[in-house]
């Protein structure tokens, strides 16, 4: 079953096309790696994805539904704000620069939106928020706010709070490139635990271990389309397209 | 010696007389007109805070026909001077208060007869309400977008945002000029004088027109405005100390008020600033 269905996906921002219509499919469980230089429409992608920014032209579902419009007589039509929440809260984002909260302690920002947003009682959120930062390994930290933490530890923060809404599908935006190289490997280990744990993930990073043991896809963009998609083993070893040639011998 | 020379200046024109001055300083009249000064100023300024706040976050959030009503308001009252404001609550206003239509359900003519403190509190509260509007305008710019994208990708509502991310952390960041619009609301206030409020400097002036002592009833007012300004800096000060980054823990307003819980002596000598 598809969870995530990209259709023709099109963005320009002024005068640049930043996606030259995107397609692909994610099935249920399935953890998708996009790899790509900078610029390549990467993140852009993801937060069409997330619906923080609106599209052009093409779809998007996630779980058989339209994210962020309705569509009249084959157009589409944006939602309210209050109908596009709704739709976004079904989808996990995390972002390469954290964007924790920094009024709130960790398990602030864990519980916040399942309570505002959900209307989960307090007791009850902030329960869940404490079971979801034990298992991204902050069982300690549940009162520090992300100002006393590190940058890795503010990551996982960031994924337990994605992860308080039960999201049907958790997008990653480099999520790792902002950290200092010896914090990489404990939020590399979180994301590995989700997606073992069958969670539907799309993964930008430029992580390429995580990519061939963690991904059951890879696929390469590059300005603006997918150039190239395959099981990682095939991708690395094996790839197919001169340009994803080119791109692997820059990086490794 | 020569500063002391300086003070006995103004002999050079007119005796001026300390003992008359320290005569009324705390007289019934001046220090009823000192604390309806500071009444009018409180309060107007937390008027003016909630229309900031209120006419800020459509603005920001650029909300159709709602933002740009606001931002016609704010242009209106921050383009216009305080003083005429004012004139136009309290005598202007009533002159449109046609009694033929008084049959209509909830509309009562004398609605628009505000009295001098209405209209003084009013008019203060709007005009602060606009320069309160930009100062806090800018605070949510100074707020970076992470947050919104963050807040909005958990599916908050933009206003659930706004109320929840966004204004915890633009508080910090308009404390600042908000204690420099209330040092200057202390001193505006003043101008409620036109319109016969009886605060600080009218009943001063009340005084001084019977007995000819103009400066030294002047200089009773501007002890009194110093007084104000003065604690309130010390209050501004110690807030601020308490909202400075390296001081992570808690929300704006736990801070705050930890910050104000000051020791016994402050408290106690300024009683009359809270």
């Amino acid at each position: 079953m598809n969870m995530v269905r990209v259709e023709d996906v099109h963005k320009r921002f002024a005068h640049v096309e930043v996606l030259k219509g995107v397609s692909f499919d994610v099935e249920q469980g399935e953890t998708i790696v996009i790899l790509g230089p900078s610029g390549s429409g990467k993140s852009t992608l993801l937060r069409l994805i997330a619906h923080l920014d609106e599209l052009d032209a093409g779809r998007i579902y996630v779980d058989g539904q339209l994210v962020g419009y309705r569509e009249v007589n084959g157009r589409l039509k944006a939602l309210g704000d209050r109908e596009a929440s709704r739709a976004r809260a079904h989808v996990g984002m995390v972002f390469q620069r954290f964007n924790l909260f920094p009024h709130m302690t960790a398990l602030g920002n864990v519980a916040i939106a399942p309570m505002k947003v959900r209307g989960v009682p307090k007791a009850q959120a902030l329960a869940a928020a404490t079971e979801l930062l034990k298992q991204v390994g902050l069982g300690e930290k549940l009162h520090a706010f992300p100002a006393q933490l590190s940058g890795g530890q503010q990551q996982r923060v960031a994924i337990a709070r994605a992860l308080a809404m039960q999201p049907k599908v958790m997008l990653f935006d480099e999520a790792t490139s902002a950290l200092d190289p010896e914090l990489v490997g404990e939020v590399l280990e979180v994301m590995k635990a989700l997606a073992r744990g069958g969670m539907t993930m799309i993964v930008v990073t430029h992580e390429m271990g995580f990519a061939r043991e963690a991904a059951d896809r890879v696929m390469l963009m590059d300005e603006g389309v997918i150039v190239e998609e395959n099981k990682p083993a095939e991708f690395f070893d094996h790839p197919r397209h001169e340009r994803t040639r080119s791109f692997l011998s820059k990086i490794l | 010696m020569m500063l002391l020379d300086l003070l006995q200046l103004p002999i050079l024109a007119r005796e001026f007389d300390w003992g008359t001055v320290g005569e009324y300083l705390f007289r019934d009249s001046i220090r009823e007109g000192a604390w309806r000064t500071l009444q009018l100023s409180v309060l107007a300024q937390i008027g003016g805070i909630i229309l900031g706040v209120v006419t800020a976050v459509p603005r920001n959030l650029k909300i159709p026909v709602i933002g740009q009503l606001f931002g016609l308001y704010v242009w209106f009252f921050r383009g216009t001077p305080l003083l005429l404001q004012l004139f136009i609550w309290y005598f202007a206003l009533p002159l449109y208060a046609p009694d033929e239509i008084a049959w209509l359900p909830f509309y009562d003519p004398d609605l628009l007869r505000l009295s001098s403190f209405q209209a003084a509190l009013i008019g203060l509260a709007v005009n602060e309400g606009a320069y309160m509007s930009e100062i806090m305008r800018a605070g949510i710019e100074s707020i970076e977008t992470g947050q919104m994208d963050a807040a909005k990708s958990l599916g908050m509502t933009r206003l659930q945002a706004m109320r929840h991310v966004i204004l915890p952390q633009a508080a910090r960041v308009v404390v600042p000029p908000t204690g420099n619009e209330f040092n200057a609301m202390l001193k505006n206030s003043s101008l409620a004088y036109v319109i016969s409020y009886q605060e600080l400097l009218f009943r001063s002036r009340a005084i001084y027109v019977n007995n000819f002592k103009v400066m030294e009833l002047l200089v009773v007012a501007s002890l009194w405005y110093l007084f104000f300004t003065t604690v309130w800096s010390f209050i501004q000060a110690e807030i601020e100390q308490s909202l400075r980054p390296e001081q992570e823990r808690g929300g704006v307003w736990q801070r705050v008020r930890r910050a104000l819980a000051l020791p016994e002596r402050w408290t106690a000598g300024g009683g009359e600033s809270r």
